[in-house]
């Protein structure tokens, strides 16, 4: 009882994130994923385990109510479902289904044994599948006891509980047999209820509304954290530095864990050695707030204590900068745990409050932060480099708005083998008569790395100094070409007060394919490609679709890796990682990416963001690969405008 | 008939080299030519100095601090009042310039590249990329540090030996000044990277750990070189982390980076495009850095880096 | 232990600062920041004082537009700031600034002053050891690492033929050079707290020193642009190349 009120008051008195707002879909997604298991299924067997055990506890429910009934008097009974045959029957199957679900849930901890379980508490999950075998063999049995006894209503629809009943005798020792089973049954169940809120299955309270809590808009948009400096110091917060800090979603989001690990097991980090595993920070995180619970709740009434930092604490530094934000495993969790948003709140302490931070990254942010605000510290005259030798229109301030503001960001404008993606894209634009203009040296980073990082005031001057920019011009489409500008320019800008219509250069040139104003030409000897999936165009924005229409239209296949689409493994630079070493001695995520797509044998890596290309290409070079690496704006435009005479 | 002096320091192995160059610099004002030496062996100079145009030599034997020796300047400057002083950009040089202006009131100009006139000098600014002349005003002597290699050590066919004269310090024993504890000398380690005048850097191009054998070879024979490596030859484990350029590495602001088998891609080039020149050897003449260089080579670096190091070793003779 | 650091602000460091007509650095409505070299002496003194207690007092001579540079020192730690502004100071050559640094550094003795060895747009390299002179103080210079041990300075310092240890009992200067150590990027806290921390606005006058001692003795005459180079040539390997590259390292004064 204790642990359920420690539980409950941490939940209760954790400060709300207003700014998570909004119910566009969340009794939807409350019916497809928690009543449907919808992201279970998205692990097949598995899946089928869970939903059967799950279901079956919802049928089984009013069981327990009428068990409880029984021990008090035998003869009442559930009011409707008391008398229905359909519920018997329901009753009977549901049960066997929990236990065929329990035996597959056997076969996989103990045959199949799945790394995600690594670090997860194995004895724990063993004693609470043995509890739920209590549970529900105790209720078949004492159905099967009361068929024997002849008080069990319409035992003809109950197969299992009829073919059980032939263990008893019947007579005297069978109703001893029935009275045994039925305090046992609620027994168990009593003692599972108070067993609950100490352990990880307390998921079942709190993973539905964990789910409906999840923030709206997708996952590529990140909660804005609002900065008022001139007001008093006490009230600022700048991230997460203790437990108390922990907003209710995040304090939610740890108790909803199941250690089912299906996060660690996408986790690009984890799986090239690095110390990070979205599962053992939820689990990490979740241990350090238990054991601070009381002088956290303390600290919430006003009292003055003293926490311990989360970092480090409960998690080591090197795992907080680790993340590459790719979202893999908030894809994955079936209670939707944002474990993403939590590890960049724990940045923005990091950066903001303490300045710590890998000192690679110091480049970075003096890039942003300096006069020509950008990570390359490049002046912003060198964002017409690229035009040289075309003739691209650039807005200057007074002239009307274009239909579309392309939007070139900084890789794509200042990284020599980024910049052929974005004279590849102006080229095709033009060549289609599309009415478009460049900022050119008015743009300026869309804050994307310093966001990513934790530095979050940093973002936000950039973002509310680029929407007036946008503003003023009367900018209403944009089309981005780097997928992690077209991601803050869609989902983020819209928090300070700018609001476009945004697509990513792949979505036009796709639309511009299907329209047929380009008409790539099959080439005699094609190319085949493997189309990598930028994580923040594909797995945060849905956009799978645009880039393979592309690929196809301008390639002779695509043959798909085997980690496509919304499993597509991250190339390794989001999180603002392109600007910090890894860790030494691991494999790099690129080089494992790299190989994945060299072993599809296409001729072709194809890319749609110009960080996954940068990635890719260092990568096949440290392969010594021959394996091309382009964006499939590059490919399309040599498939379908005449080729340029001079490339300057 | 004016004077320049020139100020002169003392190693074990005799005056530093750059002394030559100044002298030859103040012959080409005309006027008397004098020098102001101190340390050990000072008053052996005269034959040395005589055959590089100096008429006579201010010896003073002892090793003097640079308080003590900008004491001593002052000293002789009032009892004979030259027109200019010549400093060398030294390290010892730059600590007595650096005093003396303190005390004669007449400000020092740094990073000289000529000397015009007893009035007037050359320096560069904005990365070489603006030529100023300066004016003097002020008390004489006018005081100057030249910078390295601005003119040539050039001996006069039939210089005779400077009259030597022998002078004391100032008393310095109420001078602090630091205590020497140990001395390390590096022979090969050079400069580190923020501060070498010249940065060889190797990339994936040489292949190996041993490649860069070569490029140790190369910046040997510069002085004030130093070895730099690219991302890609750090991750290879050919290089230490240390060493690295570019976006997660250093920065660095040679006069010259030498880059080898570098192929240029942004992140490097964000950590040395405040070179003030670029030369480049890549196999590759579309290799992103060749745009970047002033002069770039297209060929083998195997073959190119130790023809280099030969020439360089047959021009300057070490 | 009380340390001084010497900062300066510089016109845009990552770019190419302009000349006006005056032949003088346009300071005026240009983006700057404080001189990267100035971070590491900031470090250094802030790591001293963490260690062995004490203040560190930033103090630097510039136009308003100065300020933002004595700001990010204060948010990196330091304690207290001076900035001397002084409209007679504007053509101020490297002498004067050593008066007027010295003038500064007086007035609360600080028992350590350190600076860069040079700054990033001036390149003089000798006002911190001309102000060790004024102040009657040693100085150690080109020092890549600094602690204070037994009750003096312990410093490793650069030298032609390596490096040197050397000591020296306090009051001293020092001179670092960049590298010395990692520079801290001040975080949001720091930059906050630095609008509260103590910063004068001393005039020269107030500092003591009259028009005399602010006169430059060198004035620029003339500003040429260099002989631009050649736009990049490509050669083949081969003998011909090897000479031109040595030449190229000749004309570039390196051999």
């Amino acid at each position: 009882m204790h642990r359920a009120r420690e539980r409950s008051a941490l939940i209760r008195t954790a400060r709300v994130d207003v700014e998570r707002g909004g119910t566009d879909g969340r009794v939807g997604r409350e019916l497809t994923q928690v009543l449907g298991q919808r992201k279970l299924f998205q692990k097949l067997t598995p899946g089928i385990m869970h939903a059967f055990i799950f279901w079956g506890f919802l049928i089984l429910l009013p069981t327990i109510v009428e068990a409880m009934l029984a021990i008090v008097d035998p003869a009442w009974s559930l009011p409707v479902l008391g008398d229905s045959a359909a519920f018997v029957f329901a009753v009977d199957l549901f049960a066997s289904l929990v236990i065929v679900g329990l035996g597959i849930a056997v076969w996989i901890r103990k045959v199949q044994r799945p790394d995600r379980f690594r670090g997860s508490h194995l004895g724990e999950a063993d004693r609470i599948l043995l509890t739920i075998l209590g549970i529900v063999a105790t209720l078949l049995l004492w159905n099967a006891s009361r068929v024997a006894l002849g008080t069990y209503p319409h035992p003809a629809a109950a197969p299992v509980s009829r073919a059980l009943s032939g263990l008893f005798a019947g007579g005297d020792g069978t109703e001893i047999a029935s009275r045994i089973l039925v305090w046992s049954h609620v027994l168990i169940v009593l003692g599972f209820l108070a067993y609950l809120p100490g352990s990880k299955h307390l998921h079942i309270l709190t993973a539905a509304p964990n789910v409906w809590l999840a923030k709206p808009g997708g996952s590529g948009r990140l909660v804005p954290l609002r900065l008022d400096l001139e007001g008093p110091e006490e009230d600022l917060r700048f991230g997460a530095a203790t437990a108390a800090d922990l907003s209710r979603k995040q304090t939610l989001d740890l108790f909803s864990c199941t250690e089912c690990g299906r996060c660690q097991e996408v986790c690009p980090a984890w799986a090239t050695g690095k110390p990070l595993s979205p599962k053992l920070l939820i689990m990490d995180l979740r241990d350090h707030v238990n054991a601070e619970a009381e002088r956290v709740l303390s600290a919430r009434a006003g009292g003055v204590v003293e926490l311990q930092p989360l970092v480090p604490s409960a998690v080591d530094d090197e795992v907080v900068w680790d993340c590459v934000t790719c979202g893999a495993c908030v894809r994955e969790c079936p209670v939707d745990i944002e474990h993403v948003d939590t590890i960049v709140d724990l940045r923005r302490h990091l950066v903001m409050a303490e300045s710590r931070f890998p000192a690679e990254a110091g480049g970075l942010l003096r890039g942003i932060e300096g006069p020509n605000e950008n990570p390359w510290s490049q002046p912003a005259a060198a964002r017409l480099e690229w035009t040289e030798g075309l003739d691209i229109p650039v807005l200057q301030p007074g002239d009307p708005a274009p239909e579309y503001l392309f939007w070139v960001g900084c890789a794509g404008a200042f990284d020599e083998r980024a910049r052929a993606a974005t004279r590849s894209i102006a080229r095709l634009l033009a060549a289609t008569g599309t009415d478009f203009a460049i900022l050119g040296p008015r743009e300026r980073c869309t804050g994307d790395p310093a966001r990513r990082m934790g530095h979050e005031y940093l973002f936000q001057q950039l973002a509310e100094r680029n929407v007036e920019v946008l503003g003023e011009a009367g900018v209403t489409k944009i089309v981005a070409s780097c997928a992690h500008c077209f991601n803050t320019l869609a989902n983020e800008y819209p928090d300070f007060g700018g609001r476009y219509e945004v697509l990513h250069h792949t979505e036009l040139l796709a639309r511009l394919i299907k329209e047929g104003r380009l008409t790539p030409r099959p080439t005699a000897a094609g190319a085949t490609a493997t189309l990598h999936d930028p994580c923040y165009l594909g797995r945060h924005n849905g956009v799978f679709d645009a880039p393979r229409a592309i690929v196809s239209a301008a390639t002779k296949a695509n043959l798909e890796m085997p980690r496509n689409k919304e499993r597509s493994f991250c190339c390794g630079a989001g999180g603002a990682r392109m600007w910090m070493e890894e860790l030494e001695g691991t494999p790099r995520i690129n080089d494992t990416r790299f190989a994945e797509a060299a072993a599809t044998g296409a001729d072709v890596v194809a890319t749609a963001c110009p960080y996954c290309t940068v990635m890719l290409d260092d990568a096949a070079k440290s392969a010594g690969s021959d394996m091309r690496v382009a964006d499939v704006a590059t490919l399309l435009a040599e498939s379908a405008l005449p080729p340029l005479t001079v490339e300057p | 008939m004016a004077t320049v002096w020139i100020h002169a320091g003392l190693t074990e192995a005799g005056p530093e080299p750059v002394t030559f160059e100044l002298l030859s610099a103040a012959r080409s004002l005309g006027g008397t030519v004098e020098v102001v030496a101190f340390g050990p062996g000072a008053s052996a100079t005269g034959e040395d100095f005589g055959a590089h145009g100096a008429s006579r030599v201010f010896a003073c034997d002892e090793d003097a601090g640079p308080r003590a020796a900008a004491r001593t300047l002052e000293r002789l400057i009032h009892e004979h009042g030259p027109d200019l002083v010549l400093f060398a950009t030294s390290y010892g040089g730059r600590d007595v310039a650096a005093r003396l202006q303190a005390r004669t009131g007449s400000t020092l100009m740094s990073n000289a590249t000529a000397v015009t006139t007893f009035d007037r000098a050359r320096t560069e600014i904005l990365g070489g990329t603006r030529i100023v002349d300066v004016q003097f005003a002020g008390p004489t002597p006018r005081l100057v540090l030249m910078k390295p290699r601005s003119a040539e050590a050039q001996a006069t066919a039939d210089g005779p030996a400077a009259e030597v004269v022998r002078v004391d310090t100032e008393p310095s024993a109420d001078l602090r000044e630091p205590r020497l504890l140990s001395r390390q000398a590096q022979t090969s380690r050079g400069p580190s990277l923020d501060d070498a005048r010249v940065v060889v850097a190797g990339g994936r191009g040489l292949g190996s750990a041993e490649g860069f054998a070569m490029l140790e070879a190369l910046a040997g024979t510069i002085e004030g070189a130093a070895v730099g490596a690219s991302r890609a030859a750090v991750d290879a484990g050919w290089r230490p982390y240390a060493s690295q350029i570019g976006q997660t590495g250093r920065t660095v602001k040679p006069d010259v980076y030498l880059a080898v088998g570098i192929s240029g891609a942004l992140q490097h080039v964000v950590g040395m495009k405040g070179s003030r020149r670029v030369i480049a050897v890549n196999k590759d003449a579309d290799a992103p850095i060749m745009r970047l260089a002033d002069l770039g080579v297209v060929g083998d670096l195997a073959e190119v880096v130790p023809a280099l190091t030969e020439e360089i070793r047959r021009r300057t003779g070490s | 232990m009380n340390v001084a650091v010497f900062v300066k602000w510089v016109p845009e460091p990552e770019g190419t600062p302009r000349l006006g007509p005056d032949h003088r650095l346009v300071r005026a409505g240009v983006e700057g920041a404080l001189d990267p070299g100035d971070e590491y002496s900031v470090e250094a003194a802030l790591q001293l004082v963490e260690t062995h207690g004490g203040e560190v007092t930033v103090i630097s001579m510039g136009p308003d537009e100065a300020l933002p540079a004595v700001q990010r020192a204060l948010a990196m730690g330091a304690h207290r700031a001076m900035l001397i502004t002084d409209e007679r100071l504007g053509g101020a050559d490297a002498l004067v600034t050593a008066r007027v640094l010295a003038a500064a550094a007086s007035r609360e003795p600080a028992d350590l002053i350190i600076a860069a060895v040079e700054s990033t747009d001036g390149y003089t390299g000798t006002v911190p050891v001309t102000v060790a002179e004024f102040l009657d103080l040693p100085a150690v210079t080109f020092v890549t690492h600094l602690s204070f041990e037994d009750d003096e300075l312990r410093a490793t310092r650069q030298t032609p033929l390596g490096t040197e240890e050397v000591a020296c009992a306090l009051p001293a200067l020092v001179t670092l050079t960049a590298g010395a150590n990692e520079p801290r990027y001040p975080s949001l806290k720091g930059i906050m707290a630095a609008k509260s921390k103590p910063l004068e606005r001393p005039s020269a006058a107030e500092l003591g020193l009259d028009d005399r001692a602010l006169v430059a003795t060198q004035s620029v005459v003339t500003v040429e642009e260099a002989p631009v180079r050649d736009g990049g040539e490509i050669v083949p390997a081969g003998e011909d190349a090897v000479r031109r590259i040595a030449d190229l390292l000749a004309e570039a004064k390196v051999i």
